[in-house]
C-alpha cells in the first residue's frame, strides 16, 4: 500500500497536540513507517509539504499569515483533522471572543506596540472551522492518545472515526463517581464533549470544560441549577466560556434573556 | 428450595472459601456511595447488603467491552479471559434487575459476552432491603423479595442467616463448607422470617400506585411532563447508565493503523443521548428530550420486554443520581397528581 503523506501543523496554543503524538511511544514506530510524515516541527527539522493526504492542526488561528497558511493547508490536503480544544474550538483564548475589548488587551499584553499590532495582523483568537472546512475533530486539551490513534487510523481506512457522542458525566458514572452537581459544585461534565475519562470529576474536581462544548448540550438546564446552587450569572458565564469558545458565546447569547 | 441455617459469625470464613470459585467482590465504601470492587481482604468490603452507585450489570453487562480482535481474515474471540467471580450482598432489587436482563440478552437472541458473565458470576444476595428509605421504592415494584436469579441469598435474622440455595452452583458453594451450615430449620426460625418480613414491610418506602401508573403513561403521551422534563435534562446520561435494566449498547471497531489489525468494542448507550435514534440518511426519530424521555419512562413504567412489564425494580438511583429532579418517582407524582385531582372531582361530580 502506498504510504499516505500526512502533514502536522501547529498554530497558537501550547503544542500539547504534538507531544501527545510523539507520546504514543508503543506506537510511534508505526506511526512514522506507516506514514510519509511531510511536516512535524516538534520531532523533525526540514519540514516541506506539497500535496497531503492528511493535514493534523494543532492550535487556534490569531494571525492573517496563519489565516492564510490554514487555507493554503486546506487547498493542499485531502483529509483535513482539528486536534485539540484550541483548534477545534478556539481554546482559552477564545475566552472574550465577541466581549469586545480585544485590541486594548493586546495593547496591555506588547506594551501598546503598534508596529507589532500592524505586522501581526493579528485577531481575536478563532477556531480552524472559523475559515475552512474541518472534516475530523479530536477535542481535548490536550487530546486523548487513543481517539488520536482511533481517528487517524479510521482516516487511513476511509471510514468513519467515532468519538464518543457523550458528555462527561456519562464516563463519569463508568467511573462510578457520586455526582458532584449533586454535591453543589459547579461541574460543567453536562455541557462537556466526553472521552477524557472523567479524569476531573474522579479526583473530586468539578470538570471545567476543557475538551470543549458537547454537541448537543442543556446549556439552559445547567445555568439554571447552577443559579439555584448559588453560583452568580457572572461566575457560570465566566466558567462556561474558559474553553468553550465560539460555540458557547453563541450559545448563551441565544439564551441569556431568556434566564432570569 | 433448599433452606440452610448458618451463624453470622462464620460469613467472613465463608466468603473466604469461596475465593476458590474465583475473584470474590463486594460492596466497598467510595466517599459517600458504596461500589462493588474485587475483594482481596474481607475487611474492606460491608457485609451488610449495598445500593451500589452501578448496579450488578457492571459485571455481566460491563460498560465497555472488546467483543472479539482480528488480523485480516481472522477472528480471535476474547471472551476466554472473563474471569469468575462471586459477588456477596447482591440486594433483592438488583436480582430483580438481572432478571429482567436475562429476558433481553439470553431467550429469543442469545448475547455471548453477557451469556459468559452470567455463567461465570455466582451471586450471592443478601436481605433485607437496606436500600435508602429516601428513595427506594421496591415494595411498589415488587423487588422487595427474590426467588429466583440467585445462586444463594442471605436473610438476616439477627445473629444468624437462613440461606436459600438457588442453584447448583450455590449448592456446591456450601459444600466448601458444610460444616458451617445447618439443615435443621426449625419451626421458630421459620416464625422469625415471618415476622421480619413482615414488620420490614411496614418500615417506610416510597409507594407509587403501580395499579394504575402503567395505565396512566399510556394514557398520557401528551401530558405536559415531558415537556417540563424535557427542558430540565442535562442529556447526561446518568439515568441510564445507573439503572439495573437498561441495556443498549453501542459497536464501533478500532483498527490499527493502516494495519489488517484491530479490534471490535461495543459501550454503553442511552435513549437520552440525541444521537442515539438517527438512522441512515440523518433523520431523527426523537429529536426533542421530551420525546426521548417519554421513551424512557415508557419502558421503566410502562412496559418492556417480552414480557412487556415495566422494567423499573424501584432501586432509586435514578432518585439519587439525577442533578435536576428527573426519576420514576417525580415523573409517577406528577402523572398521578394531576389523574388523582380529576378522578376525584369526577367522583364529586356524580350524585
Amino acid at each position: 500500500m502506498e504510504k499516505k503523506k500526512v502533514g502536522i501543523f501547529s498554530f497558537s496554543g501550547c503544542s500539547g497536540e504534538q507531544l501527545m503524538i510523539l507520546d504514543c511511544e508503543a506506537q510511534l514506530l508505526d506511526i512514522f513507517s506507516d506514514l510519509e510524515i511531510k511536516t512535524f516541527p516538534m520531532a523533525q527539522s526540514n519540514n516541506r509539504y506539497s500535496e497531503l493526504d492528511i493535514a493534523l492542526l494543532e492550535g487556534s488561528i490569531t494571525t492573517q499569515h496563519q489565516k492564510e497558511e490554514l487555507q493554503e493547508i486546506r487547498k493542499a490536503s485531502k483529509v483535513l483533522i482539528a486536534m485539540g480544544t484550541c483548534a477545534c474550538f478556539g481554546g482559552v483564548q477564545s475566552m472574550l471572543l465577541g466581549k469586545g475589548g480585544w485590541k486594548d488587551r493586546f495593547m496591555k499584553v506588547y506594551e501598546n506596540n503598534e508596529g507589532l499590532y500592524r505586522e501581526m495582523a493579528a485577531f481575536e483568537s478563532q477556531p480552524c472551522s472559523a475559515f475552512v472546512k474541518v472534516d475530523h475533530l479530536i477535542p481535548g486539551c490536550p487530546m486523548d492518545k487513543d481517539q488520536f490513534l482511533h481517528t487517524l487510523s479510521h482516516v487511513l481506512h476511509n471510514t468513519k472515526p467515532h468519538l464518543y457522542p457523550f458528555p462527561v458525566c456519562t464516563e463519569c458514572k463508568w467511573k462510578e463517581n457520586d455526582c458532584l452537581l449533586n454535591r453543589g459544585l459547579p461541574c460543567l461534565g453536562p455541557l462537556t464533549r466526553g472521552g477524557c475519562g472523567a479524569i476531573c470529576p474522579s479526583h473530586n474536581l468539578p470538570c471545567v470544560g476543557c475538551w470543549g462544548p458537547a454537541e448537543t448540550p442543556n446549556t439552559t438546564s445547567e445555568f439554571k441549577l447552577l443559579l439555584e446552587k448559588g453560583y452568580s450569572r457572572e461566575e457560570i458565564i465566566r466558567k462556561f466560556r474558559n474553553f468553550g469558545g465560539a460555540v458557547i458565546a453563541d450559545r448563551l447569547r441565544k439564551i441569556l434573556d431568556k434566564i432570569k | 428450595m433448599r433452606v440452610l441455617r448458618m451463624n453470622k459469625r462464620h460469613l467472613p470464613e465463608f466468603l473466604e472459601a469461596s475465593k476458590q470459585f474465583g475473584e470474590l467482590w463486594g460492596p466497598v465504601k467510595k466517599g459517600e456511595v458504596y461500589v462493588y470492587e474485587h475483594i482481596q481482604d474481607i475487611s474492606e468490603m460491608s457485609l451488610q447488603p449495598q445500593r451500589t452507585l452501578l448496579p450488578l450489570k457492571k459485571l455481566i453487562y460491563p460498560p465497555k467491552i472488546k467483543m472479539f480482535q482480528y488480523e485480516g481474515e481472522k477472528y480471535q474471540d476474547t471472551q476466554e479471559e472473563v474471569p469468575r467471580r462471586v459477588v456477596y450482598g447482591v440486594p433483592s432489587c438488583d436480582i430483580h434487575g438481572l432478571l429482567i436482563m436475562d429476558e433481553i440478552f439470553l431467550r429469543q437472541y442469545r448475547d455471548p459476552y453477557y451469556a459468559i458473565r452470567r455463567e461465570r458470576t455466582a451471586i450471592l444476595g443478601a436481605s433485607f432491603c437496606t436500600c435508602y428509605p429516601k428513595s427506594c421504592l421496591c415494595q411498589s415494584m415488587g423487588t422487595d423479595f427474590i426467588k429466583e436469579g440467585f445462586d444463594l441469598y442471605f436473610t438476616d435474622l439477627g445473629n444468624y442467616y437462613l440461606v436459600w440455595v438457588g442453584s447448583s452452583l450455590g449448592d456446591d458453594l456450601i459444600r466448601l463448607k458444610p460444616e458451617i451450615f445447618n439443615d435443621n430449620i426449625s419451626r421458630k426460625d421459620l416464625s422469625e422470617f415471618v415476622t421480619r418480613k413482615s414488620s420490614y414491610t411496614q418500615e417506610p418506602c416510597n409507594i407509587i400506585d403501580m395499579a394504575i401508573i402503567p395505565d396512566l403513561v399510556e394514557l398520557s403521551s401528551e401530558h405536559p411532563v415531558w415537556e417540563e422534563m424535557g427542558e430540565k435534562c442535562l442529556e447526561c446520561g446518568a439515568c441510564t447508565m445507573v439503572c439495573p435494566t437498561c441495556n443498549c449498547y453501542n459497536v464501533f471497531d478500532e483498527p490499527y493503523l493502516n494495519t489488517e489489525t484491530g479490534k471490535r468494542e461495543r459501550y454503553w448507550d442511552s435513549c437520552t443521548f440525541n444521537g442515539y435514534s438517527v438512522v441512515a440518511g440523518g433523520h431523527n426519530f426523537r429529536e426533542s428530550r421530551a420525546e426521548r424521555l417519554r421513551l424512557w419512562y415508557w419502558h421503566k413504567l410502562n412496559s418492556f420486554g417480552p414480557q412487556e412489564r415495566p422494567a423499573c425494580v424501584g432501586c432509586g438511583r435514578c432518585v439519587d443520581t439525577c442533578p435536576v429532579d428527573i426519576n420514576v418517582l417525580t415523573v409517577s407524582k406528577r402523572l398521578l397528581g394531576d389523574k388523582t385531582k380529576q378522578a376525584l372531582s369526577t367522583k364529586a361530580k356524580k350524585p
